[in-house]
């Protein structure tokens, strides 16, 4: 993609580590903090998803106003696949309300029960069959009439099984004689808007440390010292190996969860050892945790975010081409 | 075996059970039982004894009247005596205005704006005495049984409120909060506080120096008011001059009399009394005729009174310089010889034969007045604690009950009178008007004046509106206290904090500013004594062989110990510390109460007993030989209260805790913890060291906060200030004021919406129930630099928390109106106000208003909305009024103009008289913005300086992100290391899943945490690498990052902006508006006007105060230079009385101020001529 004058011209690479069906951990590696942290800003502020936006209120009897429900509405998590084919409320000119809208309708009818009821996130009616909220499971409804439509979206999502065992999220709790009567419109948003659209909880990296041991200062160590050297960071670092008593950098997948707290090169002072380790920053090399709320798969998560850093690239090229002409249209005359 | 369970049984306690101790303590007694207690009091005691009282029955004999054609002779002589006896008072009632009467329940009280008062009736006795011609005596006896007299308001939760004995589940029910502790009386539908004034103590000496150029050198003052309370306090003070010729040398002694003008030298007092020799006078004063230097220092007083030897002349001396001139000797002396035996030192007595024990009594005066000129005693400490007294509710109640009634006898009185003039019959309901006691308690409560209507030294401020903006202010409010010191006083010294406070105020809550150290607060434990009847203490002594002033000499007194029961000198003992030992045990086995004083004061040889009212006192545990009464097995007894039914009364009862007062503890020696004791016992071991000998043991020292500081993490690494600043702040923070709070309408409330109990808690706080009722959201907060838009205390806040709900919060203000009747015809009416009938209508909508004049519920209103609609009816006899259309005035209630909202609920209801009315609430949600105010725990508070979405805000490696990120500038100076303390273990908390303790004076170090934290896998001081969330690059420093528990303050922005062009403006000067509210204009005052002056911009200057102000235009004559009368349309002007001669005119531009200021003067008769 960069421009072939560049002189140092990096190929970027992703090496996923860890993916399940809520987290992804991958290394992005040959590229430098920028990009990192494109990637990440793209991650949790500019992915679309889907949530609630409009909520209508037709009877609240609850003991929560309406304002507080419909703001816990909007935090739902929705299965958000559809948001790449819609269209943004305010982009979209056209009168077609399905391309911007999805319905929902949340109407528990008067609570009989003498305890109370937790209306969940399983009690909202969806009426499109590919939206729905994260671990939705119509049958566990107040209403409990099980057998609802079924739902592609939510078979594709869930991966493994997570079963009916995963409660709906709490929207609020019913006494006997309340009542909830709601029509909601999800709609398709991005993180910087509101914090409902982040279709992460977290997206983070950390640089991969690079860890030498000076063996001959090390070796200058007593067994207590050296022991101490290693209980001295709080995160799984250095391992004393009693075979060999030496001091080793632990499992590098353990080390890479170094935090740069900077404790052993304290306590390396501390022991009148100064350089006895030595621990850098890797320049290129990134560790990714991106931890999703259930609204996209999490690699559908990095790839949306990398085609909509794509995007953005055309954009600023188009422009500089834009700038470009001009430019040379001046030059020419 | 024995011995084994014998050692099991004498196990000691640790600290942990302390706590059990603590929580059986707060169980039972909660956190308003002074108020509760007090009030409890009044009612079952004080009230009958006021309406008993001698003063208040009276007799009648009918006046002759000169009754014209009658004989004036009666033939039998008739006298009615009327007494009030038993007194009946009845559950809360409410009467209707169609006189239907039923049980009052708070709730509905405080929805329908009625007064929670309870029904008050007496049997009154009416005797009927008739004395025939032939003296025959008939008795008649008349019994009236059950009164009406008056309402009484009921305290919450008191013996006599309908809650009382509820289960939290009823009251739930009953629509209250379980939390809520009463101790409040609702009054017209609002929460009134009776807050404890504080006091003097009288019936106490107090010796004190007086400084140059004052006349004396020393002055021994005793404020006597007998235990009955009947009458005002009367002072007696002996004073000692400076001796006339050199200044240094102590003069004689005279004593200040009530009612005498002039103070009487000291031996003429004693003459007076009965005791004429001089050696008799002495005995009194100086015990000990060995003591020379008393002696001598008598000697001026004794050459003073030389003249005069006698009683009678001595009796004659103070008559004279009595109020009464020109009257006879006999009148004089009989004067003299009544204000002594009434007026001196009443508390010791006012029968004819008290004079002994007065002279006693002012013998001892002086004879304290002696050990400190000679040196041997420092003069007293007025600030201490344990010589002030705290009038509680049931006190204050009580002096309002006991005047009010007295003025319905007196009126009572005047109708009998009347009656019997008339030869009526006496009909007593008629005669007892009941509206005097029910609006009299009812004017004092409603508006704090305390005292009736007119009288003077009426005290204001006693009863005030109870602050419910977050529950511990509710709390704190209820366990205020007031000092009546005027606040401008520039003495520091009241206000400062007292050794003697130790345990009774809490050190760190007091407001700053004019009220500083004079409003206090009750520490966690405190008590207010309520006060019990001295004889059963004085039977006690009586068989334990006190010796009776009355019957001793005086020359056993220097060897023996004299008794003060109530500041009264009752006698003397010889082996006090004996009695001193059984009057301890049976206090601490309930056999005399437990709230008795006991003061021994081995080195004035006095032994003091208190009984009364208003003594601060707190529990104890009793350490004898150095071990606690109580043991690890009344420990295991409270934990399974269930079954055994031990409680904390129990404990008392058992001797293993007891109530000190302030001036107790002065004679006590208190381990400060339980460890301490230990070490004293390992000391006792060891023959050489110095050891304590403990009496009592501090239950937990962190019980000397009070409600505020006992929700401060740490405030034992807290710079002082700090926590009295938290103090303050609590009580502004929002979360959940009470449980109840959808069916109440505050006329403002805050409520969070996701409020979260702190991670990091004090032991107190259990008892608070600040875990059910928290205020506040335990936030990540980084102390960094980032952007810099956290400078000045300002904070940056993360707006994606923000959009998840962080701080969120609902705002409820509510309206209030009524029908008011007008005259007894018409009345207001609650409709929508129609334009063409409806004189001076608004600007506001009035479409949003039903047919009703009611707003729906669900309405979102804004600006000025009309949501109340009510409308008076036009008098239509006012002619010039025909011919017009408008037959009603609008009346009706808009929105605050800078506020909006939707209306949340709408209550229609009745008053007391019938009349509709309503109360409308309306609620709008605010979400934290630029510009609110929050604060840590810890009197750190801030402004949101600017919020960043969670991309823009820097990370950790693991994505964490800050909620909210502080300046690390607002730490040094500061000093608030509690904070940070409580951030690392919030952290280990966190990490944990468990609550930090923070309870201060507990052994939790740094270190300890620091240890934990490491464990956790964190940088053990709770610091982190950071990255920047803008370029993604690591952040050079460390970020100490951690939960911290933090408050919303009610300061919002949106209540406060405030900004104008044009506007209205005041119809006297045509100067812009003051305030918001009227959107009026910002001031441009003295020291902005200095500044452009000093600048030089005239111009500008000109135009702030003038041009953008009340420019106005006048046409001034330039021959009179007085203003001209100007027609502008036909360009003619008048002035000087010639209108013909075409006249020199000016026009002079002036602010409308300047020529209204003219105006004034002119009509003053002042001409003010412009010379132009």
């Amino acid at each position: 993609m960069a421009p072939t004058t560049e002189p140092k011209q990096r190929s970027p690479s992703i090496v996923v580590q860890e993916l399940t069906h809520e987290k992804i951990r991958f290394a992005l590696l040959h590229t430098d903090t920028s990009v990192a942290n494109a990637l990440r800003r793209v991650i949790i502020a500019e992915v679309p998803t889907l949530a609630i936006d409009l909520v209508d209120v037709i009877e609240n009897t609850s003991c929560l106003c309406d304002e507080f429900i419909a703001h816990r509405l909007g935090l739902i998590p929705l299965l958000s696949e559809k948001a790449v084919e819609m269209e943004f409320p305010y982009d979209y000119a056209g009168d077609d309300e399905s391309v911007t809208d999805v319905h929902f309708e949340l109407n528990t009818g008067i609570c009989a029960s003498a305890e109370t009821v937790d209306v969940t996130s399983n009690d909202l009616v969806c009426y499109d069959p590919r939206v729905a909220p994260v671990n939705y499971h119509p049958g566990e409804s107040i209403k409990g009439k099980g057998g609802a439509m079924e739902f592609e979206a939510q078979a594709a999502a869930r991966g493994p099984d997570d079963g009916p065992d995963i409660p709906g999220v709490v929207i609020v709790k019913l006494r006997r004689g309340q009542q909830i009567n709601m029509r909601c419109v999800a709609r398709k948003g991005v993180g910087r808007d509101h914090a409902k659209w982040q279709p992460v909880a977290t997206a983070t990296y950390r640089f991969e440390p690079e860890i030498t041991i000076n063996e001959e200062l090390m070796a200058t160590l007593t067994e207590e010292e050296k022991m101490a050297f290693v209980e001295s960071s709080p995160t799984a670092l250095f391992r004393y190996d009693e075979a060999t008593r030496r001091v080793v950098v632990d499992a590098p997948d353990q080390a890479r969860s170094y935090g740069y707290d900077g404790e052993c090169l304290k306590k390396a002072e501390e022991l009148g050892k100064p350089g006895l380790v030595d621990i850098r920053a890797k320049e290129d090399a990134f560790h990714f945790t991106v931890e999703s709320t259930g609204a996209l798969r999490p690699e559908e998560i990095v790839v949306n975010a990398l085609k909509v850093l794509e995007r953005k690239m055309e954009v600023t090229r188009g422009e500089l081409d834009i700038l470009e002409r001009e430019q040379d249209e001046q030059v020419a005359m | 075996m024995a011995t084994y369970s014998r050692e099991e049984e004498d196990e000691e306690i640790g600290q942990e059970d302390a706590w059990t101790v603590i929580s059986s303590f707060f169980e039972e007694k909660g956190l308003a039982r002074q108020q509760l207690d007090s009030f409890n009091e009044f009612i079952q005691h004080a009230m009958q004894e006021i309406v008993v009282d001698e003063m208040s029955s009276f007799e009648l004999e009918p006046e002759q009247q000169h009754v014209p054609g009658e004989e004036g002779e009666g033939g039998e002589k008739k006298t009615y005596k009327i007494s009030f006896k038993q007194i009946y008072l009845s559950k809360p009632m409410v009467t209707e205005a169609d006189g239907m009467t039923s049980t009052l329940f708070p709730k509905e009280a405080r929805l329908r704006n009625l007064t929670y008062s309870a029904p008050l009736y007496v049997d009154m006795e009416k005797t009927v005495t008739t004395v025939t011609l032939d003296s025959q005596k008939t008795e008649e006896v008349e019994k009236i049984n059950k009164v009406f007299i008056g309402k009484v308001p009921i305290m919450l939760r008191s013996e006599y409120c309908s809650l009382h004995d509820h289960t939290d589940k009823e009251l739930t029910e009953l629509g209250e909060c379980p939390y809520d502790e009463g101790g409040y009386f609702i009054i017209n539908g609002s929460e009134k506080v009776l807050i404890a004034q504080e006091k003097m103590s009288s019936n106490h000496v107090y010796v004190f120096k007086k400084r140059q150029p004052s006349k004396y050198m020393w002055v021994a003052e005793c404020r006597s008011s007998p235990e009955s309370g009947a009458r005002a306090a009367s002072a007696c003070v002996a004073r000692m001059l400076h001796s006339p010729g050199t200044k240094m040398e102590p003069g004689c002694i005279r004593v200040t009399l009530p009612y005498i003008r002039t103070d009487i030298p000291l031996f003429v007092v004693f003459r007076a009394l009965g005791f004429v020799a001089d050696k008799d006078i002495l005995e009194h004063i100086v015990y000990d005729f060995n003591d020379h230097d008393a002696m001598e220092l008598l000697r001026p007083s004794i050459e003073e009174a030389l003249p005069i030897q006698s009683k009678k002349v001595a009796l004659d001396y103070i008559g004279k310089r009595g109020s009464a001139v020109g009257v006879s000797r006999e009148k004089r002396i009989k004067y003299a010889q009544d204000i002594l035996q009434k007026e001196l030192l009443p508390h010791v007595g006012v029968d004819e034969e008290c004079e002994t024990r007065k002279a006693y009594y002012l013998g001892y005066i002086v004879h304290r007045l002696l050990l400190c000129a000679l040196g041997r005693r420092n003069e007293d400490d007025r600030d201490h604690f344990g010589n002030k007294r705290m009038d509680l509710a049931g006190p204050l109640i009580a002096i309002l009950f006991r005047q009010l009634f007295r003025k319905l006898t007196k009126d009572v009185r005047l109708y009998c009178q009347r009656c019997v003039d008339s030869g009526k019959e006496i009909q007593l309901t008629l005669a007892v008007k009941a509206k005097t006691i029910t609006s009299g308690l009812k004017y004092s409560l409603a508006t704090g004046n305390w005292g009736a209507q007119g009288a003077q030294d009426i005290r204001a401020g006693v009863s005030q509106v109870l602050n419910r903006l977050s529950f511990s202010s509710t709390l704190s409010h209820l366990r205020r206290l007031n000092s009546p010191i005027g606040r401008e006083g520039k003495l520091a010294k009241p206000r400062q904090l007292h050794n003697s406070h130790w345990g009774m105020v809490c050190p760190a809550e007091t407001p700053e500013g004019q009220a500083c150290g004079l409003v206090k607060n009750l520490s966690l434990m405190a008590l207010v004594s309520v006060g019990s009847p001295s004889s059963p203490v004085l039977e006690f002594l009586e068989e334990w062989t006190m010796e009776n002033l009355e019957e001793i000499s005086p020359s056993v007194i220097s060897h023996a110990t004299k008794i003060f029961v109530n500041g009264v000198w009752v006698g003397v003992h010889r082996d006090p510390a004996d009695l001193v030992r059984t009057l301890r045990e049976l206090r601490r086995k309930v056999d005399i109460t437990t709230e008795v004083g006991i003061v021994h004061d081995i080195r004035l040889q006095e032994l003091r007993l208190y009984t009364d009212y208003g003594r601060c006192i707190r529990p104890l545990f009793i350490v004898e030989d150095q071990r606690m009464k109580i043991k690890k097995r009344n420990i295991e007894m409270l934990q399974e209260k269930d079954i055994t039914g031990f409680t904390w009364n129990d404990l008392v009862s058992s001797g293993c805790i007891e109530y000190v007062d302030t001036e107790e503890e002065e004679t006590t020696m208190i381990s400060m913890t339980i460890e301490d004791l230990v070490q004293a016992r390992l000391l006792a071991n060891n023959e050489t060291s110095v050891q304590h000998m403990y009496t009592h043991c501090e239950i937990h020292p962190s019980m000397i906060l009070g409600i505020c500081g006992s929700i401060i993490p740490f405030p034992d690494h807290n710079q002082s200030p700090r926590n009295t600043y938290q103090s303050a702040m609590g009580k502004q923070a929002m979360g959940m004021y009470v449980t109840n709070f959808q069916l109440r309408m505050d006329t403002l409330a805050y409520v969070l919406f996701y409020p979260q109990k702190p991670l990091v808690t004090t032991r107190a706080m259990e008892h608070l129930h600040f875990r059910e009722l928290p205020a506040g959201v335990n936030v990540v907060v980084g102390i960094m630099c980032y952007t810099g838009y956290n400078q000045e205390d300002s904070v940056i806040m993360n707006q994606s928390s923000i959009d998840r709900g962080l701080f969120r919060s609902i705002f409820y203000r509510s309206f209030k109106d009524e029908e008011k009747k007008q005259g007894s015809l018409t009345k207001e009416d609650l409709e929508c106000p129609s334009p063409e009938t409806t004189l001076g209508m608004r600007h506001g909508t009035y479409g949003k208003l039903d047919k009703d004049g009611l707003i729906c519920p669900g309405t979102r209103v804004s600006g000025e909305d009309i949501i109340i609609g009510k409308t008076s009816p036009l008098p239509d006899d006012d002619p010039s009024a025909a011919s017009n259309r408008f037959t009603k005035r609008d009346c009706s209630t808009g929105m605050k103009n800078s506020e909006t909202g939707i209306i949340d609920q709408v209550l229609l209801t009745t008053n007391d008289q019938g009349l509709r009315f309503v109360k409308i609430r309306v609620r709008s949600c605010r979400t934290p913005q630029v510009g609110d105010k929050f604060s840590s725990r810890h009197g750190q508070k801030g402004t949101i300086g600017m919020t960043y979405t969670q991309e823009d805000m820097p990370f950790t490696c693991e994505g964490v992100v800050p909620d909210i990120i502080v300046n690390p500038h607002a730490i040094p100076s500061r000093m608030t290391i509690g904070q940070l303390v409580e951030c690392l273990m919030g952290k280990v908390a966190a990490m944990m899943g468990k609550e930090g303790d923070a309870t201060p004076f507990t052994p939790v170090t740094v270190e300890n945490i620091s240890d934990m934290l490491h464990q956790c896998g964190y940088q053990k001081r709770g610091n982190e690498v950071m990255y920047n969330g803008h370029t993604g690059r690591k952040l050079e420093a460390k970020i100490f990052l951690g939960p911290t528990y933090y408050q919303r303050l009610k300061h919002m922005v949106d209540d406060k902006i405030h900004s104008r062009g044009r506007g209205p403006v005041q119809i006297l000067t045509r100067q812009p508006m003051e305030g918001r509210s009227r959107d009026g204009g910002l001031r441009f005052g003295e020291m902005e006007r200095d500044c452009i002056i000093s600048h030089g911009a005239a111009a500008f200057l000109k135009e702030r105060l003038m041009d953008q102000s009340d420019a106005y235009r006048v046409h001034v004559c330039q021959t009179c230079g007085l203003i001209a009368v100007a027609n502008l349309k036909n360009q003619t002007f008048e002035c000087c009385k010639n209108p013909s001669e075409r006249m020199k005119v000016v026009q002079v531009l002036l602010p409308y101020a300047c020529k209204l200021l003219f105006q004034e003067l002119m009509s003053m008769a002042v001409a003010p001529r412009l010379v132009t």
